[in-house]
């Protein structure tokens, strides 16, 4: 289903949640609502399900206006960040509920519901577990239940709040490639609210990235993490190296060197700041042209590379730089050596 | 080395002397005995002094008969009126913010700290004779003070929180999420409270239906105000039992009582045993 959002607020007394949020989704799209807590992300996605409404603005759905259907109109699935299973019903009562609850004129015949909770509960590879409890099983399972729930209803969206925000790594990293399977298998539209952004990059087809109620940047996961918008989107994706510098034409001078920047250009003369990525930073045993004179400060393995904090010699400021093995041996880097940093991809932002 | 080791006991910090433990039991059992047990049990004795058929008779009097009859159908009416209201008031207030909301909360705890007589005089004030409304209901024929209706009023005032406060917290804890699930997946809003929300506040219910029940069977003051304490007809059991005190029947008068008290034995041991085995449900009031 397409949805179009156009100037959507929402304010909870004096406290402004959405200021003005602009947004379409395609159909069969995955799209991340990405951003720290504060930032609106779940009172977007509640308004979308019509658990909460908004103050002003348009909702479209497939082209007609749904600001006024409920909740319970709108066949949106929901899957709530404590899974929100009923607690004193079994595990296939929950899975069937949606059906159960219809009117007697939709309502489907006992024994295609209990059919279609099999089938679901086959999907989420839970079939043994029919008859267990909600509080008989682990947070992963709940979790698989709870989608399978919001599954039954043959909702027209799928709408995910932090949905493995309660899990623990693993189980987190396998639920979620497991989703992105099933939402490409059934062609779903789907809505998935996170603050973790490898989560973000790694699953979805667009990424929302927001902040204080407002959407920052919206664009593949290519695009918010190699073109970032803003200095936010930037620091929000990854580590950022922030370096003073003046920004002339499409050239930053940072310190006494001066280097191509990539996503902006100016007519004038502008004081701002260079974002460097960590993985963007390569290093040499000797000074030149384009180099930074930096002293290695620290030096510590962070899984398959090594992360270096780098002094910087000629002003200050600390950098990160995030070298694989091999690298740090070929240039038989060690800490307290003098080294040269070179910037390889450089963003800048004018300083405001 | 070892042998300081092992010849001093070290001393947990967190536990008294066994003197002391044994003393706060005794204490303990020993309020308990006196105030609560021993009075429990000189009922029953003094109901018995004279042996059974002494007893039988005093209970199946017909003053008796109408006292107890009247006391249940009191109960029968005041306590699925507070039920109704306290699901009501409970739902309101945990599920949902309005203005005037903390008021509300006041108001229900209001019964518990009025005085019952003067629970019982606010309906002679209201409905008596010389009352705000009385001249006008009479004028129509309705009588409320000396009558059933008093009783079952007063009765409702005074057991109303029970059940109120049982539930209140109870949803509070469980918070909205499993509505707000029930309706995203297309149920309506008496279908969520019906399939969701009460059965999950059931056992809170249980236990403040029991509670509300035992106070509106065992209601004296509010209820001897706005009684005429006419014999056989507007005399719960309590009030009935003054009556016979007051007339030296104290047989009659014990013998009744201690359908009372078994009415708090009965009372005190279902609540056990519900806080036995739904215990965790019932305090913490929801994960289980």
């Amino acid at each position: 289903m397409a949805i179009k959002l156009s100037g959507i607020t929402k304010t909870f007394g004096n406290y402004q949640a959405l200021r003005g949020i602009d947004l379409q989704i395609k159909k069969g799209e995955f799209l991340a609502l990405l951003g720290p807590s504060g930032s609106g992300k779940t009172t977007l996605l509640r308004v979308l399900a019509g658990l909460d409404f908004p103050d002003e603005g348009r909702l479209i759905f497939d082209g007609s206006d749904v600001q006024h259907t409920t909740a319970r109109e709108r066949r949106v699935g929901f899957v709530f960040q404590h899974y929100a299973l009923f607690r004193h019903m079994t595990v296939a009562e929950n899975v069937a509920f949606g059906l159960k609850v219809r009117p007697r004129h939709e309502r489907p015949a006992k024994a295609e519901i209990q059919s279609r909770v099999s089938e679901l509960l086959r999907l989420v590879q839970l079939e043994k577990f029919g008859n267990r409890y909600p509080t008989q099983l682990s947070g992963g399972q709940r979790q698989r239940i709870a989608l399978a729930r919001a599954l039954a209803i043959e909702p027209k969206v799928l709408l995910l709040d932090e949905p493995f925000g309660a899990l623990d790594a693993k189980v987190r990293k396998d639920l979620r490639r497991w989703l992105r399977q099933l939402h490409d298998e059934m062609g779903l539209t789907s809505i998935f609210v996170t603050h973790d952004q490898e989560e973000a990059l790694e699953l979805a087809d667009q990424v929302a990235v927001m902040s204080e109620g407002r959407i920052e940047q919206i664009g593949t996961p290519d695009q918010v993490y190699h073109s970032p918008a803003t200095p936010f989107v930037f620091e929000f994706l990854g580590h950022a190296n922030r370096l003073p510098c003046v920004i002339t034409g499409d050239q930053a001078k940072i310190g006494s060197i001066t280097v191509p920047v990539q996503n902006i250009s100016t007519t004038r003369e502008l004081a701002g700041v260079a974002f460097v990525r960590p993985h963007d930073i390569s290093l040499h045993p000797v000074a030149g042209m384009t180099t930074l004179p930096v002293r290695i400060r620290h030096m510590f393995t962070a899984g398959p590379g090594v992360r270096l904090e780098l002094q910087r010699l000629d002003a200050e400021g600390i950098l990160i730089a995030d070298l694989s093995h091999e690298q740090v041996q070929r240039g038989g880097f060690a800490v307290g050596q003098a080294v040269a940093a070179e910037l390889v991809l450089v963003s800048a932002f004018p300083a405001s | 080395m070892s042998n300081s080791l092992t010849t001093a006991r070290p001393r947990d910090a967190r536990s008294e002397p066994l003197w002391l433990k044994l003393l706060l039991i005794a204490a303990s059992l020993g309020f308990i005995g006196f105030m609560l047990v021993l009075p429990l049990v000189s009922v029953f004795a003094e109901a018995l002094a004279k042996g059974f058929a002494p007893y039988f008779a005093a209970i199946t009097d017909p003053d008796a008969l109408s006292a107890i009859r009247l006391t249940l159908l009191v109960a029968a009416i005041a306590v699925p009126c507070n039920l109704a209201f306290g699901l009501c008031a409970a739902w309101a207030i945990a599920k949902f913010d309005f203005r005037g909301k903390s008021l509300l909360v006041t108001l229900i705890d209001l019964p518990f700290s009025v005085s019952p007589v003067i629970s019982g005089l606010i309906y002679v004030l209201l409905f008596g004779i010389h009352g705000w409304l009385g001249p006008t209901l009479d004028h129509y024929g309705i009588k409320i003070i000396f009558t059933t209706s008093g009783l079952v009023l007063a009765t409702i005032f005074v057991t109303f929180p029970f059940i109120a406060r049982e539930l209140i917290p109870l949803m509070q804890e469980q918070g909205n999420e499993e509505e707000e699930a029930a309706i995203s997946l297309g149920a309506g809003g008496f279908q969520t409270f019906l399939r969701v929300t009460l059965p999950n506040v059931a056992w809170g219910l249980l236990y403040g239906v029991l509670l509300c029940n035992a106070r509106a069977m065992g209601e004296f003051g509010a209820v001897s105000v706005v009684s005429g304490h006419i014999r056989g007809l507007t005399n719960t059991m309590p009030l009935h039992v003054e009556i016979l005190y007051n007339e030296y029947d104290f047989i009659g008068a014990f013998a009744v009582a201690s359908l009372l008290a078994l009415l708090a034995l009965v009372t005190l041991v279902v609540k056990s045993l519900l806080e036995w085995k739904f215990g965790d449900r019932l305090a913490a009031g929801i994960k289980h």
